[in-house]
Protein backbone atom coordinates (compact mmCIF):
# COMPACT_ATOMS: atom_id res chain seq x y z
CA UNK A 1 0.00 0.00 0.00
CA UNK A 2 1.51 3.77 -0.67
CA UNK A 3 2.07 5.88 1.94
CA UNK A 4 -0.84 8.03 1.13
CA UNK A 5 -3.25 4.81 1.46
CA UNK A 6 -1.71 4.17 5.11
CA UNK A 7 -1.57 7.63 5.93
CA UNK A 8 -5.75 7.87 5.28
CA UNK A 9 -5.79 4.52 7.55
CA UNK A 10 -4.53 7.01 10.48
CA UNK A 11 -6.85 9.67 9.32
CA UNK A 12 -9.98 8.00 8.97
CA UNK A 13 -10.33 8.30 12.87
CA UNK A 14 -9.31 12.00 12.98
CA UNK A 15 -12.07 12.63 10.23
CA UNK A 16 -14.84 10.67 12.13
CA UNK A 17 -13.81 12.24 15.36
CA UNK A 18 -14.08 15.63 13.25
CA UNK A 19 -17.18 15.43 11.57
CA UNK A 20 -18.91 13.79 15.20
CA UNK A 21 -17.51 16.75 16.70
CA UNK A 22 -19.09 19.37 14.40
CA UNK A 23 -22.31 18.01 14.38
CA UNK A 24 -22.31 17.83 18.47
CA UNK A 25 -23.30 21.59 20.08
CA UNK A 26 -22.20 20.04 23.12
CA UNK A 27 -18.95 20.00 21.78
CA UNK A 28 -18.58 23.85 22.96
CA UNK A 29 -18.82 22.61 26.79
CA UNK A 30 -15.45 20.71 26.46
CA UNK A 31 -13.88 23.47 24.38
CA UNK A 32 -15.10 26.24 25.90
CA UNK A 33 -17.72 26.36 28.78
CA UNK A 34 -15.92 23.87 31.32
CA UNK A 35 -12.07 24.56 30.20
CA UNK A 36 -12.31 28.18 31.20
CA UNK A 37 -15.01 27.59 34.46
CA UNK A 38 -11.74 25.43 35.25
CA UNK A 39 -9.42 28.12 34.54
CA UNK A 40 -11.77 31.21 35.87
CA UNK A 41 -12.17 28.87 39.27
CA UNK A 42 -8.32 28.73 40.06
CA UNK A 43 -7.44 31.71 39.11
CA UNK A 44 -10.05 33.20 41.22
CA UNK A 45 -8.99 31.40 44.31
CA UNK A 46 -4.84 32.75 43.64
CA UNK A 47 -7.02 36.57 43.71
CA UNK A 48 -8.98 35.80 46.80
CA UNK A 49 -5.42 34.45 48.59
CA UNK A 50 -3.80 37.27 47.61
CA UNK A 51 -1.01 34.72 45.77
CA UNK A 52 2.41 35.61 44.16
CA UNK A 53 3.15 35.99 40.16
CA UNK A 54 5.10 32.48 40.63
CA UNK A 55 2.40 30.12 42.66
CA UNK A 56 -0.57 31.96 40.18
CA UNK A 57 1.77 30.42 37.49
CA UNK A 58 1.66 26.99 39.48
CA UNK A 59 -1.63 26.79 39.82
CA UNK A 60 -2.77 27.68 36.53
CA UNK A 61 -0.17 25.53 34.40
CA UNK A 62 -1.80 22.88 36.68
CA UNK A 63 -5.32 23.76 35.70
CA UNK A 64 -4.48 23.84 31.79
CA UNK A 65 -2.89 20.62 32.05
CA UNK A 66 -5.90 18.77 33.30
CA UNK A 67 -8.30 20.60 31.03
CA UNK A 68 -5.62 20.02 27.82
CA UNK A 69 -5.00 16.60 28.86
CA UNK A 70 -9.10 15.90 29.52
CA UNK A 71 -10.43 17.12 26.11
CA UNK A 72 -7.05 15.57 24.21
CA UNK A 73 -7.54 11.71 25.88
CA UNK A 74 -11.50 12.07 25.49
CA UNK A 75 -10.52 12.58 21.64
CA UNK A 76 -8.69 9.09 21.78
CA UNK A 77 -11.25 7.60 23.80
CA UNK A 78 -13.77 8.07 21.41
CA UNK A 79 -12.12 6.37 19.04
CA UNK A 80 -13.78 3.02 20.70
CA UNK A 81 -16.48 5.19 22.20
CA UNK A 82 -18.19 6.38 19.00
CA UNK A 83 -18.61 2.93 17.73
CA UNK A 84 -19.49 1.21 20.48
CA UNK A 85 -22.51 3.58 21.44
CA UNK A 86 -23.13 3.30 17.47
CA UNK A 87 -22.97 -0.60 17.31
CA UNK A 88 -20.78 -0.55 14.83
CA UNK A 89 -17.70 -1.65 15.77
CA UNK A 90 -17.59 -4.53 13.66
CA UNK A 91 -17.14 -2.43 10.93
CA UNK A 92 -14.13 -1.09 12.48
CA UNK A 93 -12.44 -4.30 13.19
CA UNK A 94 -13.00 -6.07 9.98
CA UNK A 95 -11.22 -3.95 8.14
CA UNK A 96 -7.32 -3.96 7.64
CA UNK A 97 -6.55 -2.02 10.27
CA UNK A 98 -4.11 -1.90 13.64
CA UNK A 99 -4.16 -0.36 17.28
CA UNK A 100 -1.63 2.50 16.06
CA UNK A 101 -3.99 3.73 13.10
CA UNK A 102 -7.18 3.70 15.58
CA UNK A 103 -5.02 5.69 18.45
CA UNK A 104 -2.49 8.19 16.41
CA UNK A 105 -5.54 9.07 14.22
CA UNK A 106 -7.58 9.93 17.19
CA UNK A 107 -4.79 11.36 18.92
CA UNK A 108 -4.33 13.74 16.04
CA UNK A 109 -7.42 15.38 16.36
CA UNK A 110 -6.78 15.51 20.13
CA UNK A 111 -3.99 17.50 19.42
CA UNK A 112 -6.25 19.97 17.12
CA UNK A 113 -8.50 20.50 19.46
CA UNK A 114 -5.86 20.88 22.79
CA UNK A 115 -4.12 23.35 20.82
CA UNK A 116 -7.34 25.01 20.35
CA UNK A 117 -7.71 25.00 24.31
CA UNK A 118 -4.55 25.54 25.09
CA UNK A 119 -4.25 28.78 23.10
CA UNK A 120 -8.26 29.93 24.90
CA UNK A 121 -7.16 29.30 28.22
CA UNK A 122 -3.03 30.98 27.51
CA UNK A 123 -4.76 34.20 26.18
CA UNK A 124 -7.32 34.28 28.76
CA UNK A 125 -5.03 34.08 31.45
CA UNK A 126 -2.55 36.52 30.54
CA UNK A 127 -5.58 39.30 30.27
CA UNK A 128 -7.30 38.12 33.47
CA UNK A 129 -4.71 37.02 35.70
CA UNK A 130 -0.99 38.08 34.15
CA UNK A 131 0.09 34.53 33.27
CA UNK A 132 2.85 34.21 30.20
CA UNK A 133 2.76 31.02 28.82
CA UNK A 134 5.53 31.76 26.59
CA UNK A 135 8.48 32.49 29.91
CA UNK A 136 11.53 31.05 28.87
CA UNK A 137 10.82 30.93 25.20
CA UNK A 138 7.99 28.33 23.18
CA UNK A 139 10.33 25.33 23.82
CA UNK A 140 9.20 24.50 27.27
CA UNK A 141 5.11 25.02 26.64
CA UNK A 142 5.96 22.82 23.21
CA UNK A 143 7.66 20.15 25.18
CA UNK A 144 5.05 20.49 28.08
CA UNK A 145 2.08 19.98 25.82
CA UNK A 146 4.27 17.21 24.20
CA UNK A 147 4.28 15.62 27.34
CA UNK A 148 -0.23 16.43 27.87
CA UNK A 149 -0.77 14.78 24.57
CA UNK A 150 1.32 11.73 25.29
CA UNK A 151 -0.49 11.49 28.51
CA UNK A 152 -3.59 11.71 27.07
CA UNK A 153 -2.59 9.15 24.15
CA UNK A 154 -1.93 6.36 27.52
CA UNK A 155 -5.30 7.25 29.02
CA UNK A 156 -7.10 6.93 25.94
CA UNK A 157 -5.49 3.70 25.00
CA UNK A 158 -6.50 2.62 28.43
CA UNK A 159 -10.41 3.17 28.34
CA UNK A 160 -10.04 1.59 24.64
CA UNK A 161 -8.52 -1.83 26.34
CA UNK A 162 -11.11 -1.40 29.26
CA UNK A 163 -13.69 -1.39 26.82
CA UNK A 164 -12.42 -4.38 24.97
CA UNK A 165 -12.18 -6.32 28.04
CA UNK A 166 -14.89 -5.28 30.42
CA UNK A 167 -17.54 -4.23 27.83
CA UNK A 168 -19.90 -1.26 27.52
CA UNK A 169 -19.87 -0.85 30.91
CA UNK A 170 -16.21 0.77 30.99
CA UNK A 171 -16.84 3.50 29.40
CA UNK A 172 -17.25 5.66 32.83
CA UNK A 173 -13.41 5.00 32.69
CA UNK A 174 -13.37 7.61 30.01
CA UNK A 175 -14.06 10.25 32.12
CA UNK A 176 -12.36 8.74 35.51
CA UNK A 177 -8.82 7.98 34.67
CA UNK A 178 -8.02 11.68 34.45
CA UNK A 179 -9.23 12.04 37.98
CA UNK A 180 -6.82 9.66 39.49
CA UNK A 181 -3.55 12.15 37.39
CA UNK A 182 -5.39 14.84 39.27
CA UNK A 183 -5.03 13.53 43.05
CA UNK A 184 -0.97 12.26 41.85
CA UNK A 185 0.42 14.25 39.43
CA UNK A 186 0.74 17.49 41.51
CA UNK A 187 -2.37 19.11 39.06
CA UNK A 188 -2.51 21.99 42.18
CA UNK A 189 0.05 20.93 44.83
CA UNK A 190 3.55 19.64 44.28
CA UNK A 191 4.15 16.08 44.54
CA UNK A 192 5.99 16.02 47.88
CA UNK A 193 2.63 17.08 50.01
CA UNK A 194 1.74 13.31 49.27
CA UNK A 195 2.29 10.60 51.53
CA UNK A 196 5.45 8.58 50.57
CA UNK A 197 4.03 5.75 49.03
CA UNK A 198 1.89 7.56 47.12
CA UNK A 199 5.25 9.57 45.76
CA UNK A 200 5.97 6.70 44.04
CA UNK A 201 3.21 6.23 42.41
CA UNK A 202 3.61 10.35 41.03
CA UNK A 203 7.19 9.12 39.84
CA UNK A 204 5.61 6.48 37.86
CA UNK A 205 3.02 9.07 35.93
CA UNK A 206 4.77 10.83 32.95
CA UNK A 207 2.56 13.80 33.50
CA UNK A 208 4.46 14.80 36.82
CA UNK A 209 7.98 15.34 35.07
CA UNK A 210 6.22 17.25 32.47
CA UNK A 211 4.68 19.54 34.98
CA UNK A 212 7.49 19.72 37.13
CA UNK A 213 10.24 20.62 34.15
CA UNK A 214 7.07 23.56 32.30
CA UNK A 215 6.90 24.90 36.42
CA UNK A 216 10.54 25.19 36.72
CA UNK A 217 10.68 27.94 34.09
CA UNK A 218 8.46 29.71 36.47
CA UNK A 219 9.41 28.98 39.60
CA UNK A 220 13.62 27.94 39.07
CA UNK A 221 13.80 24.45 40.89
CA UNK A 222 15.26 20.46 39.56
CA UNK A 223 13.55 18.81 37.24
CA UNK A 224 13.39 14.89 35.45
CA UNK A 225 12.51 15.90 31.98
CA UNK A 226 14.26 12.62 30.13
CA UNK A 227 12.75 10.60 33.06
CA UNK A 228 9.12 11.74 31.93
CA UNK A 229 9.87 11.46 27.96
CA UNK A 230 11.54 7.65 28.70
CA UNK A 231 8.35 6.97 30.90
CA UNK A 232 6.04 8.18 28.28
CA UNK A 233 7.39 6.48 25.63
CA UNK A 234 7.53 3.28 27.48
CA UNK A 235 3.83 3.62 28.62
CA UNK A 236 2.90 4.62 24.82
CA UNK A 237 5.15 1.27 23.15
CA UNK A 238 3.83 -0.72 26.32
CA UNK A 239 -0.14 0.70 25.76
CA UNK A 240 -0.31 -0.38 21.89
CA UNK A 241 0.82 -3.46 22.62
CA UNK A 242 -1.57 -4.44 25.24
CA UNK A 243 -4.05 -2.80 23.07
CA UNK A 244 -3.24 -5.02 20.12
CA UNK A 245 -3.64 -7.86 22.57
CA UNK A 246 -7.20 -7.07 23.97
CA UNK A 247 -8.29 -6.67 20.43
CA UNK A 248 -7.06 -10.01 19.92
CA UNK A 249 -9.01 -11.28 23.10
CA UNK A 250 -11.77 -9.53 21.88
CA UNK A 251 -12.05 -11.50 19.14
CA UNK A 252 -11.26 -14.89 20.72
CA UNK A 253 -13.84 -14.41 23.70
CA UNK A 254 -16.26 -12.57 21.17
CA UNK A 255 -16.94 -9.38 22.95
CA UNK A 256 -16.31 -7.94 19.41
CA UNK A 257 -19.82 -9.72 18.35
CA UNK A 258 -21.32 -8.64 21.89
CA UNK A 259 -20.48 -4.89 21.24
CA UNK A 260 -22.29 -4.83 18.11
CA UNK A 261 -25.18 -5.78 19.15
CA UNK B 1 -11.52 -22.35 -3.47
CA UNK B 2 -12.88 -19.29 -1.34
CA UNK B 3 -12.76 -20.66 1.65
CA UNK B 4 -11.81 -24.38 3.35
CA UNK B 5 -12.73 -24.52 7.39
CA UNK B 6 -12.05 -27.70 8.90
CA UNK B 7 -12.99 -29.00 12.27
CA UNK B 8 -13.75 -25.15 13.49
CA UNK B 9 -15.16 -24.94 16.89
CA UNK B 10 -16.01 -21.95 18.86
CA UNK B 11 -17.08 -21.64 22.75
CA UNK B 12 -18.35 -18.62 24.45
CA UNK B 13 -16.65 -18.90 28.27
CA UNK B 14 -18.62 -17.04 30.57
CA UNK B 15 -16.82 -16.34 33.79
CA UNK B 16 -19.85 -17.33 36.55
CA UNK B 17 -22.20 -18.45 33.30
CA UNK B 18 -21.64 -21.71 31.97
CA UNK B 19 -19.49 -22.21 28.84
CA UNK B 20 -21.52 -22.03 25.65
CA UNK B 21 -20.64 -24.21 22.22
CA UNK B 22 -21.38 -22.14 19.37
CA UNK B 23 -19.57 -24.05 16.75
CA UNK B 24 -18.71 -28.05 16.91
CA UNK B 25 -16.03 -28.85 14.40
CA UNK B 26 -17.55 -27.24 10.97
CA UNK B 27 -16.09 -27.92 8.18
CA UNK B 28 -17.02 -26.26 4.69
CA UNK B 29 -15.53 -25.49 1.30
CA UNK B 30 -16.70 -22.60 -0.45
CA UNK B 31 -15.67 -22.73 -4.56
CA UNK B 32 -14.16 -19.70 -5.91
CA UNK B 33 -17.18 -17.70 -7.33
CA UNK B 34 -20.04 -19.22 -5.21
CA UNK B 35 -23.40 -18.00 -3.52
CA UNK B 36 -23.37 -20.05 -0.34
CA UNK B 37 -26.09 -20.33 1.76
CA UNK B 38 -26.10 -20.94 5.76
CA UNK B 39 -29.22 -21.32 7.17
CA UNK B 40 -30.65 -22.83 10.57
CA UNK B 41 -32.77 -21.57 13.13
CA UNK B 42 -31.81 -19.12 15.57
CA UNK B 43 -28.73 -19.66 17.86
CA UNK B 44 -27.92 -22.20 15.33
CA UNK B 45 -24.32 -21.11 14.96
CA UNK B 46 -24.98 -18.70 11.65
CA UNK B 47 -23.85 -15.35 12.61
CA UNK B 48 -20.77 -16.58 14.72
CA UNK B 49 -19.76 -19.16 11.84
CA UNK B 50 -19.59 -15.94 9.52
CA UNK B 51 -17.49 -13.58 12.16
CA UNK B 52 -14.87 -16.11 12.33
CA UNK B 53 -15.09 -16.81 8.59
CA UNK B 54 -14.20 -12.82 8.21
CA UNK B 55 -11.98 -13.06 10.71
CA UNK B 56 -13.77 -10.60 12.79
CA UNK B 57 -13.74 -13.54 15.49
CA UNK B 58 -11.21 -16.28 16.13
CA UNK B 59 -11.64 -20.05 16.44
CA UNK B 60 -10.23 -22.46 19.31
CA UNK B 61 -9.93 -25.27 17.35
CA UNK B 62 -9.98 -26.49 13.32
CA UNK B 63 -7.87 -25.01 10.58
CA UNK B 64 -9.35 -21.84 8.36
CA UNK B 65 -8.17 -20.94 4.54
CA UNK B 66 -9.69 -17.84 2.80
CA UNK B 67 -8.88 -17.38 -1.07
CA UNK B 68 -5.92 -19.26 0.04
CA UNK B 69 -4.98 -17.01 2.48
CA UNK B 70 -4.03 -18.63 6.23
CA UNK B 71 -6.69 -16.90 8.40
CA UNK B 72 -4.00 -17.32 11.91
CA UNK B 73 -1.05 -15.73 9.92
CA UNK B 74 -2.42 -13.80 6.98
CA UNK B 75 -5.76 -12.12 9.12
CA UNK B 76 -4.07 -8.53 7.55
CA UNK B 77 -3.95 -9.33 4.40
CA UNK B 78 -7.46 -11.25 4.80
CA UNK B 79 -9.00 -8.13 6.06
CA UNK B 80 -7.93 -6.47 2.67
CA UNK B 81 -10.01 -8.85 0.60
CA UNK B 82 -13.24 -9.58 2.10
CA UNK B 83 -15.72 -7.72 3.16
CA UNK B 84 -19.44 -7.76 5.30
CA UNK B 85 -22.69 -6.87 5.60
CA UNK B 86 -24.25 -7.37 8.67
CA UNK B 87 -28.08 -7.90 9.79
CA UNK B 88 -28.44 -4.82 12.00
CA UNK B 89 -26.28 -2.36 9.95
CA UNK B 90 -24.87 0.17 12.57
CA UNK B 91 -22.80 3.08 11.81
CA UNK B 92 -21.69 5.84 13.25
CA UNK B 93 -25.44 8.03 13.90
CA UNK B 94 -24.32 11.81 13.05
CA UNK B 95 -22.17 10.43 10.29
CA UNK B 96 -24.34 11.25 6.63
CA UNK B 97 -24.22 8.17 4.05
CA UNK B 98 -21.09 10.07 2.37
CA UNK B 99 -19.12 10.58 5.24
CA UNK B 100 -19.84 6.79 6.54
CA UNK B 101 -18.35 5.68 3.15
CA UNK B 102 -15.39 8.32 2.97
CA UNK B 103 -14.54 7.37 6.61
CA UNK B 104 -14.51 3.40 6.06
CA UNK B 105 -12.94 3.95 2.67
CA UNK B 106 -9.97 5.81 4.64
CA UNK B 107 -10.15 2.88 6.98
CA UNK B 108 -9.41 0.88 3.71
CA UNK B 109 -6.79 2.76 2.42
CA UNK B 110 -8.52 4.65 0.00
CA UNK B 111 -7.30 7.93 -0.94
CA UNK B 112 -7.51 11.27 -3.16
CA UNK B 113 -9.61 10.97 -6.65
CA UNK B 114 -9.70 7.11 -5.74
CA UNK B 115 -11.51 7.50 -2.83
CA UNK B 116 -13.76 10.25 -3.94
CA UNK B 117 -14.75 8.12 -7.09
CA UNK B 118 -14.99 4.95 -5.53
CA UNK B 119 -17.77 6.44 -2.54
CA UNK B 120 -19.34 7.79 -5.46
CA UNK B 121 -19.41 4.54 -7.72
CA UNK B 122 -20.82 2.98 -4.71
CA UNK B 123 -23.60 6.15 -4.32
CA UNK B 124 -24.61 5.54 -7.50
CA UNK B 125 -24.88 1.73 -7.95
CA UNK B 126 -26.77 1.63 -4.49
CA UNK B 127 -28.94 4.26 -5.64
CA UNK B 128 -28.27 6.11 -2.42
CA UNK B 129 -27.75 9.61 -4.29
CA UNK B 130 -30.75 11.51 -3.28
CA UNK B 131 -30.04 10.61 0.36
CA UNK B 132 -25.83 11.05 0.57
CA UNK B 133 -25.63 14.05 2.87
CA UNK B 134 -28.87 12.74 5.22
CA UNK B 135 -27.31 11.42 8.74
CA UNK B 136 -27.56 7.96 9.23
CA UNK B 137 -29.62 8.09 12.53
CA UNK B 138 -32.59 9.88 9.70
CA UNK B 139 -32.26 6.44 6.79
CA UNK B 140 -35.19 4.20 6.84
CA UNK B 141 -34.45 0.61 7.59
CA UNK B 142 -33.87 0.18 3.78
CA UNK B 143 -31.34 2.95 2.76
CA UNK B 144 -29.24 1.65 6.42
CA UNK B 145 -29.24 -1.89 4.10
CA UNK B 146 -28.14 -0.44 0.87
CA UNK B 147 -25.32 1.69 3.37
CA UNK B 148 -24.25 -1.37 4.78
CA UNK B 149 -23.94 -2.83 0.96
CA UNK B 150 -22.33 -0.04 -0.36
CA UNK B 151 -19.54 0.08 2.61
CA UNK B 152 -19.02 -3.91 1.66
CA UNK B 153 -18.19 -3.22 -1.45
CA UNK B 154 -15.95 0.12 -1.01
CA UNK B 155 -12.70 -2.57 -1.15
CA UNK B 156 -13.78 -4.36 -4.09
CA UNK B 157 -13.93 -7.46 -1.98
CA UNK B 158 -13.14 -11.07 -3.50
CA UNK B 159 -15.38 -12.78 -0.84
CA UNK B 160 -18.70 -10.71 0.45
CA UNK B 161 -20.08 -11.91 3.69
CA UNK B 162 -23.73 -10.64 4.08
CA UNK B 163 -25.32 -11.70 7.30
CA UNK B 164 -28.91 -11.74 6.96
CA UNK B 165 -28.93 -9.05 5.01
CA UNK B 166 -32.89 -8.80 4.21
CA UNK B 167 -34.10 -8.77 7.63
CA UNK B 168 -36.91 -5.86 8.78
CA UNK B 169 -37.00 -5.01 5.33
CA UNK B 170 -40.49 -5.03 3.75
CA UNK B 171 -41.01 -7.11 0.63
CA UNK B 172 -40.30 -4.77 -1.40
CA UNK B 173 -36.99 -3.90 -0.05
CA UNK B 174 -36.44 -7.52 0.56
CA UNK B 175 -36.58 -8.13 -3.67
CA UNK B 176 -34.46 -4.96 -4.53
CA UNK B 177 -32.10 -6.09 -2.32
CA UNK B 178 -31.78 -9.86 -3.49
CA UNK B 179 -31.71 -7.68 -7.12
CA UNK B 180 -28.55 -5.65 -5.75
CA UNK B 181 -26.80 -9.16 -4.23
CA UNK B 182 -27.26 -10.64 -7.52
CA UNK B 183 -25.76 -8.29 -9.44
CA UNK B 184 -23.22 -7.34 -7.31
CA UNK B 185 -21.84 -11.23 -7.97
CA UNK B 186 -22.72 -11.10 -11.61
CA UNK B 187 -20.59 -7.67 -11.95
CA UNK B 188 -17.60 -8.56 -9.45
CA UNK B 189 -17.61 -12.26 -10.11
CA UNK B 190 -17.17 -12.69 -6.80
CA UNK B 191 -17.95 -15.21 -3.32
CA UNK B 192 -20.74 -14.37 -1.70
CA UNK B 193 -21.30 -16.58 1.80
CA UNK B 194 -24.51 -15.27 2.46
CA UNK B 195 -27.04 -16.34 5.97
CA UNK B 196 -30.85 -15.78 5.75
CA UNK B 197 -33.91 -17.25 7.52
CA UNK B 198 -35.65 -16.59 4.77
CA UNK B 199 -35.99 -20.00 2.66
CA UNK B 200 -37.01 -18.03 -0.58
CA UNK B 201 -34.10 -15.99 -0.82
CA UNK B 202 -31.98 -18.82 -0.22
CA UNK B 203 -33.80 -20.44 -2.98
CA UNK B 204 -33.30 -17.63 -5.60
CA UNK B 205 -29.98 -16.53 -4.60
CA UNK B 206 -27.36 -19.93 -3.35
CA UNK B 207 -25.62 -22.50 -5.60
CA UNK B 208 -25.03 -24.36 -2.61
CA UNK B 209 -26.78 -24.67 1.28
CA UNK B 210 -25.30 -25.75 4.98
CA UNK B 211 -27.92 -26.18 6.96
CA UNK B 212 -26.31 -25.31 10.75
CA UNK B 213 -28.16 -27.06 13.94
CA UNK B 214 -26.70 -26.65 17.24
CA UNK B 215 -23.28 -25.25 16.05
CA UNK B 216 -23.36 -28.35 13.46
CA UNK B 217 -24.09 -29.01 9.62
CA UNK B 218 -26.82 -30.76 9.54
CA UNK B 219 -26.31 -30.54 6.00
CA UNK B 220 -25.14 -29.28 2.59
CA UNK B 221 -25.63 -29.69 -0.93
CA UNK B 222 -27.41 -27.81 -3.63
CA UNK B 223 -31.44 -26.40 -2.50
CA UNK B 224 -32.41 -28.80 -5.57
CA UNK B 225 -29.97 -31.91 -3.88
CA UNK B 226 -31.29 -30.97 -0.34
CA UNK B 227 -35.19 -31.92 -1.18
CA UNK B 228 -34.37 -34.69 -3.54
CA UNK B 229 -31.85 -36.20 -0.61
CA UNK B 230 -34.32 -35.89 2.15
CA UNK B 231 -36.88 -37.56 0.73
CA UNK B 232 -39.40 -35.19 1.90
CA UNK B 233 -42.22 -36.29 -0.44
CA UNK B 234 -45.33 -34.17 -1.47
CA UNK B 235 -46.68 -30.88 -0.47
CA UNK B 236 -50.85 -30.94 -0.57
CA UNK B 237 -52.26 -26.77 0.04
CA UNK B 238 -55.43 -26.97 0.83
CA UNK B 239 -57.60 -24.55 0.40
CA UNK B 240 -61.08 -24.49 2.65
CA UNK B 241 -63.58 -23.51 4.27
CA UNK B 242 -65.25 -24.75 7.56
CA UNK B 243 -63.93 -26.84 10.35
CA UNK B 244 -61.10 -29.43 10.23
CA UNK B 245 -58.92 -31.10 13.00
CA UNK B 246 -55.48 -30.63 12.35
CA UNK B 247 -54.00 -32.27 14.98
CA UNK B 248 -56.10 -35.44 13.53
CA UNK B 249 -54.48 -34.80 10.35
CA UNK B 250 -50.98 -34.53 12.07
CA UNK B 251 -51.03 -38.28 13.49
CA UNK B 252 -52.39 -39.95 10.42
CA UNK B 253 -49.87 -42.15 8.72
CA UNK B 254 -47.46 -40.81 6.35
CA UNK B 255 -47.53 -37.21 7.11
CA UNK B 256 -44.83 -35.72 7.74
CA UNK B 257 -45.97 -32.03 8.74
CA UNK B 258 -48.99 -29.82 8.93
CA UNK B 259 -47.94 -26.41 8.40
CA UNK B 260 -50.49 -23.30 9.96
CA UNK B 261 -54.10 -22.53 8.92
CA UNK B 262 -54.72 -18.82 8.21
CA UNK B 263 -57.70 -17.21 7.52
CA UNK B 264 -57.71 -15.84 3.83
CA UNK B 265 -59.42 -12.21 4.04
CA UNK B 266 -59.93 -10.80 0.44
CA UNK B 267 -57.08 -12.59 -1.25
CA UNK B 268 -54.34 -11.97 2.03
CA UNK B 269 -53.84 -14.39 4.66
CA UNK B 270 -54.92 -13.10 7.88
CA UNK B 271 -54.39 -14.92 11.27
CA UNK B 272 -57.57 -13.30 12.58
CA UNK B 273 -60.68 -16.04 13.29
CA UNK B 274 -64.03 -15.57 11.41
CA UNK B 275 -66.43 -18.17 10.28
CA UNK B 276 -66.72 -18.57 6.66
CA UNK B 277 -63.76 -17.00 5.67
CA UNK B 278 -60.94 -19.02 3.46
CA UNK B 279 -58.40 -20.86 5.16
CA UNK B 280 -55.30 -22.65 3.76
CA UNK B 281 -53.04 -25.54 4.99
CA UNK B 282 -49.92 -27.42 3.66
CA UNK B 283 -49.60 -30.43 4.45
CA UNK B 284 -46.41 -32.91 3.75
CA UNK B 285 -46.93 -36.52 2.89
CA UNK B 286 -45.09 -39.15 2.35
CA UNK B 287 -45.27 -40.37 -1.15
CA UNK B 288 -47.78 -43.16 -0.57
CA UNK B 289 -51.22 -43.40 -2.59
CA UNK B 290 -53.47 -44.03 0.03
CA UNK B 291 -51.63 -41.27 2.47
CA UNK B 292 -54.10 -38.37 0.06
CA UNK B 293 -57.20 -40.07 0.41
CA UNK B 294 -57.09 -40.33 4.60
CA UNK B 295 -56.35 -36.89 4.78
CA UNK B 296 -59.06 -35.39 2.32
CA UNK B 297 -61.74 -37.65 4.37
CA UNK B 298 -60.58 -35.43 7.25
CA UNK B 299 -62.11 -32.73 5.67
CA UNK B 300 -65.84 -34.22 5.15
CA UNK B 301 -67.12 -31.07 7.48
CA UNK B 302 -65.34 -28.74 5.70
CA UNK B 303 -65.87 -27.62 1.89
CA UNK B 304 -62.81 -27.81 0.05
CA UNK B 305 -62.17 -24.73 -2.41
CA UNK B 306 -58.74 -25.98 -4.18
CA UNK B 307 -56.15 -28.56 -3.99
CA UNK B 308 -52.83 -28.37 -5.18
CA UNK B 309 -50.16 -31.23 -5.07
CA UNK B 310 -46.30 -29.82 -5.39
CA UNK B 311 -43.06 -30.67 -4.56
CA UNK B 312 -41.65 -29.53 -1.44
CA UNK B 313 -39.58 -25.99 -1.19
CA UNK B 314 -36.64 -24.98 0.42
CA UNK B 315 -39.00 -23.72 3.97
CA UNK B 316 -40.00 -27.70 4.02
CA UNK B 317 -36.49 -29.13 3.77
CA UNK B 318 -35.74 -26.32 7.07
CA UNK B 319 -38.54 -27.29 8.94
CA UNK B 320 -37.48 -31.46 8.36
CA UNK B 321 -34.04 -30.55 9.50
CA UNK B 322 -34.65 -27.84 12.09
CA UNK B 323 -36.98 -30.66 14.01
Amino acid sequence: MSWQGELNRYLASAYKNWVITKRNAFTLFELFFWPLVSLLSIGLLTRFLMMDESMVSFLIVGSIALTILQVAQLDVSYVLLFDMWSKSIKNTFIAPVHSWHLIFGSLLFGIMRGSVVFAILASVSFYLFGFKFQTGGLIPPLIFLIGVFAMAAIIGIVVCISILTFGQKADVAAWSLSGLILLFSGIYYPVDVLPAFLQSVSRAIPLTYFLEYYRSVFIPGPHHLIVGLSLAALYLLLGLILFDRAINRARRTGILLRLSE
Amino acid sequence: MSVQAKGVCKRYKSLFGPTKIALKRISLDVEQGEIFGLLGPNGSGKTTLISILSTLIYPEEGSLSILGLNARRDRGEIRKIINICTAKPNFPWSLTIRENLVHYGMLYGLYGSALTRMVDDQIDAFELGEYRDVKFENLSTGLKQRLSLAKAMLNHPRLLFLDEPTTGLDPHMSAKTRKLIKRIHEEEQISVILSTHYMPEAEELCDRIAFLRGGEVAAMDTPQNLKNHLGLGQRVRIRYRGQVDLEAIRRFEGVIGVNGSHWIIGGQMDERAGEGLERRVDILIERKEDCLDGILKSFQDAKILDIDVDEPDLEDVFIELAR
